[in-house]
């Protein structure tokens, strides 16, 4: 099945501002490919400042890659034109965080959910009213809440009112940025429990962006563990975090908090804090807190080898950290 | 959006209409003088008298609000509506229209204004046409600045961004969504100005720049009223009257236009009752637990009545021991954990119970008191340290400031101990971090700093409220640690004020769960994730996403808030096992088994 979206090769830098001038740009993402297929969910695990959300904004055209390209169903939407870019925005939409911020405090959340139909002429103006109605069900609210504002909702019905939002203009691609972490936990599982019926039922592609290991792990086919923006593995879900191969992911999962004391790991407690994307470490850019690291990990940026089915991993020391693993 | 409050309205339309119709009124021409009965008294022909050129006052007074009040309406709406743009095509499309609405307005604040218009009026001469485009220039720096500080920190909010990923065009940005939200401060703005103008006119029509005599004016009437002062003090006081009650109407209209536009309900306002009432006297506690909490219920006033976000909460924490506050938001914990610190906000008040740490009743010590056993005993840290520490001083200096609050030393020693701390936390590099302000440290080590500054005092208790919940998972388990290791050594009991199950399960001995203000089941943490006896808890539970892929379980609706709470059990509407039983009269909180405590009436069918 071919994707809907394919990244190639994305890279993105911001300019630092300096007291004296420019300092060093911020390599937010480097050489980052992905492929979504209709009706697959993957998965972007990560930290702050690994660059996921900046990802998912390139994907979505919010931001112009420094980099490499991005393709929907065969068009390039850095060159596409303005009328063009109009139309692919159409098909692909965002959900975010912060239910809070991202609603306009000032307008109905009908109004709101109105825009996407508005703006994309989805159905005539006469129908829209019936449209937004249908949206609000879909997304399990009632009729009734299109003419509320949205400080009169809770923080699971706003999350789910910006998925009616997205869900107005009929997209093929989602991508969820966070949708869930602020959410509260029995909240939380409703919002998901959404979200996949949503993708089961409209055949949606989805980009769930998480730091959340065990939401990603419930929710998406795919995985793709980010650090410093760049991969460190990806593969499918049940395979990476099952079977970690990358020192990185193996750390993350041990220090992710379980329920379950069988699964409680021996923890791989990773020293200090990430380095600073301004300032990334030479090689491979996660060395620096790596309990495997040597010294020819600084001098060679380890690149995406296959392990097995989709699985690929970028560390230069991955078989031996395999067989340390088994004795 | 709320309904316009019609007082407002209604005295600026009397006074328009009146303006607008005073032509029609029948008055007195307020051009024709009558020398002969100059500063007469009222008379059913001039019913406020007439002034030095026998005209009348009531009638000039109608006929000049015409003129002052089209003076200043036009001047500040036209400000408004230019100033507006500017700000809003500045501050959205950024590039050389920022730079030229800024700069631009610049240039016109480097006039003194009265000047500027002094200068206008003299190039032009004076009159009602020269007058309204200078006020405009006047004020419109005002209007763009407003705006477009507005629209500077509108256009990074996400739902901009949402609109963005919606496809929408720039204009329809601008004026959808942008606008309204910068709309309140631009209305605050214009009442000001439409004030000014009316001062500012009558100013310069007195100072002879503005409205040409005989046309009548506020100003012009002030101003000839002043030369006959002493004999008829009178004509002085209604055109001052009238600008008064003019002005007051307009910033009385426009802060209700300012509220009507916010959707918002209004801001909920809160009084403090001063002394703490029907304070259970509680029995002294046994010697030996750091915190004991015992029927704590708290109260807050809201317009709609009183409720009660904490009802009948009872905790034992005992040294050595880490108990989990577990729940989700509205349940009460925060505030549990804030009234420990005897720290509640201001609209909240303790209505039943009692707070001993350490042998001691928090709620019922003076301030003074409560003060020295912040730090000593009991110390708290939160969510966000960012929020929490001084984001204009040094590390160091913050800390040797904790410390030197409880022990009288020197300052270098003081200073000494920090940096010690700061290295007994974990923070690398302690001497050069004691230098940095918060700002330039990451979250987990501003949260390290902020554990430093909260053991500095050797607490017996340590309060936390959510101290890893901001975090990443890695930084997650270093801080978890890390308070499990200073807990291992100095012995301190820690309350650990939390949502999330797993981090429960990896820190805590003993765990209370709350919901909607009380806690519904509480024990030692194996059992109670192992046997939950309470529906809530076993929901709860569920609903924690799997490490093995499953979708997690969800539990239907939401919690209640605290001013609709079900009668009989809070849970019963989103329970499965719920019971007629549930739903009537009080569930008290059971032990069933020692050390194991439940609120459900139906905990023997769960098990």
């Amino acid at each position: 099945m071919t994707p809907i979206i394919t990244a190639e090769n994305l890279s993105k830098h911001f300019p630092s501002r300096h007291v004296l001038g420019r300092g060093k740009p911020v390599q937010a993402v480097s050489g980052f490919s992905l492929a979504v297929r209709r009706g697959e969910a993957v998965g972007l695990v990560g930290e702050s400042g690994s660059g996921k959300s900046t990802i998912g904004r390139l994907l979505l055209g919010l931001l112009p890659p420094s980099a490499g390209r991005v393709v929907l169903d065969g068009t390039d939407i850095g060159k596409a034109d303005a009328a063009t870019l109009r139309r692919l925005r159409r098909r692909m939409q965002l959900v975010f965080q912060d239910p809070y911020s991202s609603l306009d405090p000032r307008r109905t959340v009908g109004a709101q959910i109105a825009d996407g139909l508005a703006i994309h002429r989805v159905v005539p103006p006469a129908e829209r009213h019936g449209r937004v109605e249908a949206l609000l069900t879909q997304v399990g609210l009632t009729a009734a809440h299109a003419e509320r504002y949205p400080h009169e909702f809770s923080g699971g019905q706003r999350q789910r009112v910006g998925i009616a939002r997205a869900l107005a203009t009929e997209p093929d691609f989602l991508v969820a940025d966070e949708p869930v972490s602020a959410l509260d936990v029995s909240v939380q599982a409703q919002v998901l429990a959404l979200l996949a019926d949503l993708r089961r039922r409209l055949g949606l592609a989805m980009l769930f962006i998480s730091h959340d290991l065990p939401v990603v792990r419930s929710i998406c086919d795919r995985a793709v563990v980010l650090y410093l923006g760049r991969v460190m593995e990806e593969g499918p879900a049940a395979d990476v975090f099952e079977r970690p191969r990358h020192p990185y992911t193996k750390a993350l999962l041990s220090a992710s908090p379980t329920l379950d004391p069988a699964r409680r790991r021996t923890r791989i407690l990773l020293a200090g804090d990430p380095p600073s994307p301004a300032d990334p470490p030479s090689g491979c850019v996660f060395r620096t807190r790596c309990p495997w690291a040597k010294p020819a990990c600084a001098d060679t940026i380890p690149q995406l080898s296959n392990l097995g089915p989709g699985h690929r991993v970028a560390c230069l020391r991955v078989d031996e950290i395999a067989d340390i693993d088994q004795e | 959006m709320r309904r316009l409050r019609l007082g407002p309205v209604v005295a600026v339309g009397a006074i328009a209409t009146v303006a607008l119709l005073t032509p029609f009124l029948g008055l007195a021409n307020p051009l024709h003088m009558d020398i002969a009965h100059r500063l007469a008294p009222p008379s059913p022909a001039h019913p406020l008298g007439t002034d030095a050129y026998g005209r009348g006052v009531l009638s000039r007074l109608l006929w000049g609000a015409r003129v002052s009040l089209m003076v200043a309406s036009s001047s500040s709406l036209l400000a408004c509506v230019f100033g507006t743009a500017l700000g809003l095509a500045g501050g959205f499309l950024r590039g050389p229209v920022e730079f030229l609405a800024l700069r631009g307005m610049d240039v016109v604040l480097c006039f003194p204004p009265l000047l500027l218009a002094l200068l206008v009026v003299t190039l032009l001469g004076p009159g009602a046409g020269t007058l309204i485009p200078v006020l405009v220039v006047l004020y419109l720096p005002g209007f763009v600045r407003v705006v477009y500080a507005g629209v500077i920190s509108v256009r990074t909010q996400d739902y901009v961004e949402a609109m963005r990923s919606l496809g929408a065009g720039r204009m329809r940005i601008m004026l959808r969504t942008i606008l309204p939200n910068v709309g309140g401060p631009v209305l605050v703005q214009l009442s000001l100005a439409a004030a000014s103008a009316v001062v500012l006119e009558s100013g310069l029509s007195f100072l002879g720049l503005g409205v040409v005599p005989p046309t009548p004016s506020w100003g012009l009437m002030i101003g000839a009223a002043r030369a006959t002062m002493a004999q008829a003090p009178l004509l002085l006081l209604w055109p001052c009257l009238a600008l008064s009650v003019t002005i007051l109407a307009l910033n009385a209209l426009c802060d209700a236009l300012r509220d009507a536009v916010d959707p918002h309900g209004m801001t909920r306002r809160a009084h403090r009752a001063g002394i703490l009432e029907r304070l259970a006297p509680g029995l002294l506690p046994a010697r030996g637990p750091a915190l004991q909490v015992v029927g704590l219920t708290i109260a807050i006033d809201t317009p709609a009545g009183t409720i009660h976000p904490v009802r009948d909460v009872s905790l034992t924490v005992m040294p050595h021991e880490t108990l989990a506050l577990v729940g989700e938001s509205g349940s009460g914990k925060s505030l549990t954990g804030l009234a420990t610190m005897g720290l509640l906000p201001s609209i909240a008040r303790v209505e039943r119970g009692a707070v001993w740490v350490e042998g001691r009743d928090v709620l019922r010590l003076d301030e003074a008191v409560l003060r020295r056993l912040r730090g000593e005993m009991v110390a708290m840290i939160f969510q966000d340290p960012l929020s929490s520490l001084n984001p204009v001083q040094r590390i160091a200096p913050q800390i040797a400031e904790a410390i030197q609050a409880h022990s009288a030393g020197a300052g270098k020693a003081a200073k000494r101990r920090a940096v010690e701390l700061l290295r007994h936390v974990g923070i690398p590099d302690p001497e050069r971090r004691a230098h940095n302000f918060p700002h330039e440290m990451s979250g987990g080590m501003r949260q390290r700093a902020m554990i430093a500054m909260a053991i500095a005092n050797h607490p017996r208790l340590l309060i936390a409220d959510e101290p890893t919940t901001a975090l990443d998972v890695t930084i997650q388990a270093q801080v978890l640690e890390l308070l499990a290791g200073l807990r291992h050594e100095s012995g301190m009991a820690l309350v650990f004020i939390t949502h999330s199950l797993p981090v429960v399960a990896e820190i805590a001995d003993r765990v209370s769960v709350m919901y909607a203000g009380e806690i519904v089941e509480q024990g030692r943490v194996t059992e109670v994730f192992a046997r939950p006896l309470h529906p809530y808890t076993a929901a709860l539970l569920a609903s924690v996403p799997r490490e093995d892929g499953s979708l997690p379980e969800p539990i239907p609706g939401t919690v209640p808030p605290p001013s609709a709470l079900p009668p009989g059990c809070a849970f019963a509407p989103r329970c499965r096992h719920v019971a007629a039983a549930c739903r009537t009269g009080v569930l008290p909180l059971m032990e069933v088994e020692p050390g194991r405590l439940t609120r459900c009436c139906r905990w023997s069918d769960l098990a």
